[in-house]
């Protein structure tokens, strides 16, 4: 379907014509390469570094641990140095950088170099790492320890018909934005530009600030990204710090661009998780209490881990209304790359784990899973874990109903069990299982998702996000605001967000390069906040315009305009908003942001209102299963979101279609593991990414149910389709095999020893 | 080594190192940044563009083998006529993210398109865009776009073709 020509993208035509350019397409006259040299083992003591006195180091800069006065990243801990020093933590751990003219040369110097490594003991398992001797953060190796308790979870014990346990675990994920990593930093007489492809501009700011302690003024500008995720979030402050000093000290603009195979080997992935969860039920499915253990790996370092477990156990009872609670959620630290930001952000780790129990809990009362779903969805005026009541804007219930309706998931559930008898039979029979060519064992799927719009917690409050407007010359309204553009299609959500406050053109609506020299701090671009939060503050700015240019009107005129659709009008005149704008240049508004005063968090005691909305998904996912190679896809994928109000529907659309795509990933198609410590992917060809030829059919909808805070009613969207992927599909397995799946990703080698367990099972 | 080859319609000699890629060559030497390196080993896509009459990443081919050849890149593509039209299809259904992997788009689609005697079925251009990799779309919105393009008749490959005109095969 073509799409209405207001969500029309005002960045694809410059895209489309090659004219916009990322990092790797700027020239940048005398622009130097750097790199750095890595640790090969996942915890070693640095013995010596020699440089071979045989290559002329006059033609490279070198900097190392030592030469840096406050060698740490800032961010929530402070824990991770921009090189390591006297320890390596995690294999791929950065220990020396070089800069050089050229990429031979570099790699030349790179090979000069000598890191000598005592090896140490380490702790690849998150499950091990509490108890561990080895020792990465503090005594106990926790970066962060939460315990949430609503009602009594006791009661529900004693109250239960069956007691339903399930452990499950997720595995690693990598973001695989086709743009990979790359930053260049510009040395000035007392001030270092950094450019690239970022999310977060000012949490590099802070970063470079903090390590250049002040000495440096660091201007961050954001060049044209292409994808992020939640990949360039946290990492580019290392990667940033890195260019700069190799920057400052060679006195060159010094480019650090990562080829693809680095890239997948030395930045975040998502956190794996383990869950250990228990559902106390009655005989009909009811959820009395829910007593969740959660574990997040970390890595090496903190980066967000505190935050991302603080999504996870706030997410951890997923649609569902629980009368008694007991979370107890802990995010450790491994000897592995740093875990950081993935979109969702530690809830698709806690949807898959409760959406698997829910599975359970259908399984071992012999309930079809959409009946165990229904009867315990959340509604308006119920409470979640934290006490927090939902007032507004709910609709687990209304976005499930409308999926399993258009998907007539109760008949296919049904058909294709009797369809797949007989080929099951026959499999688990050591029969070759097709009697026709295309036999394929069908399943069905579901799950319902939810995603905390805006940051956790008090995280708004503390961030104080700011923007400006400001009228130019032309009488045309400019926006300075810290957000980017990453694929979401930020700028045109920003765009649409004022015009339609102003009743103007979109075209008339300019927007500032982000640059921290230019643009105040709107706060990152994360967390599903930029619509809604950043769009109300605009809102609110494009009101204050609106009353301003009107009093200004009035009172040099001495007559009484009032604003009517992009109009002045008193009765007589009719003047347009430019025509007015344009005389009243210079004018600007500001518009900071704080939660409205209803919304209250307590993030000692972990009550309250964890975030001021909630966006609801519902998915059904129909995956064959080829029974003879164990091949898994999805051939048709139903969801339905509800997002407040979609500001731009096409692009809204996009959203949903790109993250389920990218959330079926996750579930069967893309692995990491770890070999000595070190991820044992390289690119596209060992870590598979869907492609044009796995997408399912989508049947995509969208539900208005407006929050009476966000602009026009509209709450965050741009994580939420990734979160109910996976247990849709995964629920489909459940259904194929009636089998209890309780990792992600599973893959054709998993299926085959699920059946093979089957077989001996029934032998 | 020097190398002289067609690039966009226009002869090109240049001094490059063996070493070098016609990725390398022609986003680093000759500004023509459509061509974007995603993996550098033959596997994403995102480095598409006509080699010879070929759709071919560009990030497998060694320099000495671009000596005599022809390249149209998006730059060269754009100035066709019938490019307003693929650009139409790409901007109103919504296919662009973060613009990424969308040059190696373009390029297979007008690829795809120059081979076409009729429109195309969404199967066949789901398997034809398999090489092209995309981690925002979904690819649901460009397969749509694509679709859309097959429908019009002059797009698609006929002697007087506007897209196909520079594409010798
Ligand atoms: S860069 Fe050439 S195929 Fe990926
Ligand atoms: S639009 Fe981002 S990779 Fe395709």
């Amino acid at each position: 379907m073509k799409a209405n020509p207001n969500d029309f993208r005002v960045d694809a035509v410059g895209k489309l014509r090659a004219e916009t350019r990322y990092i790797r397409d700027e020239k940048i006259p005398g622009l130097w390469f750097g790199a750095a040299i890595r640790s090969p083992l996942p915890r070693a003591r640095i013995k010596s570094i020699t440089f071979d006195k045989n290559f002329d180091w006059n033609r490279v800069t070198v900097v190392t641990a030592k030469e840096i006065a406050n060698n740490y990243v800032a961010m929530l801990e402070n824990d991770m140095p921009f090189l390591a020093e006297e320890i390596v933590n995690y294999a791929g751990e950065p220990v020396v950088l070089i800069a050089a003219a050229d990429k031979e040369t570099l790699r030349e110097a790179g090979e000069h170099v000598k890191v000598n490594y005592e090896p140490l003991p380490y702790v690849l398992d998150m499950l091990q790492s509490e108890n561990s001797d080895v020792k990465i953060f503090g005594e106990r190796n926790i970066f962060k320890e939460i315990r949430i308790e609503k009602g009594n979870i006791e009661q529900a014990r004693q109250n239960a018909f069956a007691i339903v346990e399930l452990e499950s675990e997720t595995g690693f994920q990598e973001h695989l934005y086709l743009e990979p990593q790359g930053v260049v930093a510009i040395p000035e007489e007392d001030r270092v530009i950094i450019k690239g492809s970022m999310q977060c501009p000012y949490y590099i700011k802070a970063a470079l600030d903090e390590m250049f302690g002040g000495k440096k003024h660091v201007t961050v500008i954001q060049a044209a990204t292409g994808g992020a995720f939640g990949g360039k979030e946290d990492f580019p402050s290392l990667l940033a710090g890195h260019a700069a000093l190799l920057a400052v000290k060679s006195g060159h603009p010094v480019a650090m661009f990562f080829d693809r195979e680095e890239d997948v080997r030395v930045t975040t992935k998502r956190h794996p998780s383990y869950h250990k969860d228990i559902a106390y039920v009655d005989k009909n499915g009811r959820i009395l209490g829910l007593d969740l253990t959660i574990y997040l790996d970390g890595g090496a370092y903190c980066t967000l881990s505190q935050v991302v477990l603080a999504r996870s156990a706030l997410t951890a009872t997923g649609c569902y209304h629980v009368p008694h609670v007991r979370i107890l959620a802990k995010a450790v630290a491994t000897n592995t790359v740093p875990s950081g930001a993935f979109r969702g952000f530690g809830g698709p780790q806690a949807v898959f784990a409760i959406e698997m129990l829910i599975e359970e809990i259908a399984h071992r009362l012999n309930l079809r899973p959409d009946q165990v779903r229904r009867l315990n969805l959340i509604k308006e005026g119920q409470s979640t874990a934290t006490g927090q009541i939902l007032r507004y804007s709910v609709s687990a219930e209304e976005t499930f109903t409308d999926v399993l309706e258009r998907s007539d998931y109760v008949r296919k559930y049904n058909t294709y069990k009797k369809g797949n008898a007989p080929i099951l039979e026959r499999l688990l029979k050591g029969v070759y299982p097709k009697k026709n060519a295309d036999d394929m064992l069908k399943g069905i799927g579901l799950s319902v998702s939810l995603h905390g719009a805006g940051f956790t917690g008090t995280g708004e409050n503390r961030i104080k996000g700011k923007i400006r407007v400001e009228i130019n010359k032309e009488g045309m309204p400019v926006i300075f605001s810290s957000q980017t553009e990453m694929g979401q299609g930020e700028e045109t959500a920003l765009k649409n967000i004022l015009a339609k406050t102003l009743s103007i053109d979109r075209e008339l609506i300019l927007l500032t390069e982000v640059n921290t020299d230019l643009v105040p701090n709107s706060g990152p671009t994360v967390a599903s906040r930029t619509t809604m939060v950043v769009g109300s503050l605009l809102v609110e700015a494009g009101k204050e315009i609106i009353s301003r240019l009107t009093k200004k009107l009035n009172s040099e005129t001495g007559k009484s305009f009032e604003y009517r659709l992009g109009y002045f009008y008193d009765g007589e005149q009719i003047i347009s908003f430019r025509e007015v704008a344009q005389k009243y240049a210079g004018l600007f508004v500001e518009k900071q942001y704080s939660h409205p005063p209803v919304i209250k968090f307590d993030d000692i005691r972990w009550k309250g209102d964890a975030y001021p909305v909630f966006s609801w998904a519902a998915a059904v996912a129909e995956v064959e299963v080829d029974p003879v190679t164990f091949e898994i896809s999805v051939a048709r994928y139903f969801t339905t979101h509800e997002i407040g109000k979609a500001i731009n529907y096409d692009q809204a659309i996009a959203q949903i279609q790109g993250g389920s795509l990218q959330g079926i990933g996750y579930a069967i198609y893309e692995k990491v593991g770890l070999k000595n410590g070190y991820f044992d992917i390289t690119g596209f060809t060992d870590y598979i990414i869907p492609s044009s030829a796995d997408m399912p059919e989508m049947d995509v909808k969208i539900l208005e149910n407006p929050y009476p805070f966000g602009p026009f009613g509209a709450k965050g969207l741009g994580e939420l389709p990734f979160v109910g992927a996976a247990p849709a599909v995964i629920s489909a397995l459940w259904m194929i095999f009636n089998y209890p799946f309780t990792r992600l990703p599973v893959m054709p080698e998993d299926l085959f020893s699920v059946v093979r367990t089957l077989k001996e099972k029934g032998a | 080594m020097r190398i002289s080859f067609i690039v966009n319609g226009k002869s090109v000699e240049l001094d490059v190192s063996p070493k070098k890629r016609l990725l390398d060559i022609l986003h680093d030497d000759l500004d023509l940044i459509s061509v974007k390196e995603g993996c550098g080993k033959g596997e994403c896509g995102a480095c598409a563009v006509i080699f010879n009459g070929e759709r071919v990443n560009s990030c497998l081919i060694p320099a000495f083998q671009t000596d005599g050849s022809e390249v149209i890149t998006l730059e060269g593509l754009k100035e066709l006529p019938g490019y307003a039209a693929i650009e139409r299809a790409y901007v109103e259904h919504g296919a662009v993210q973060c613009g990424f992997c969308l040059s190696g788009f373009v390029v297979s689609t007008v690829a795809f398109l120059k081979e076409k005697k009729s429109p195309a079925d969404e199967e066949e251009i789901k398997e034809k865009l398999a090489g092209n990799l995309c981690r925002c779309t979904g690819y649901t919105k460009i397969i749509e776009a694509v679709k859309d393009l097959s429908l019009q008749e002059d797009l698609r490959r006929q002697p007087e073709a506007e897209v196909s005109h520079y594409v010798k095969k």
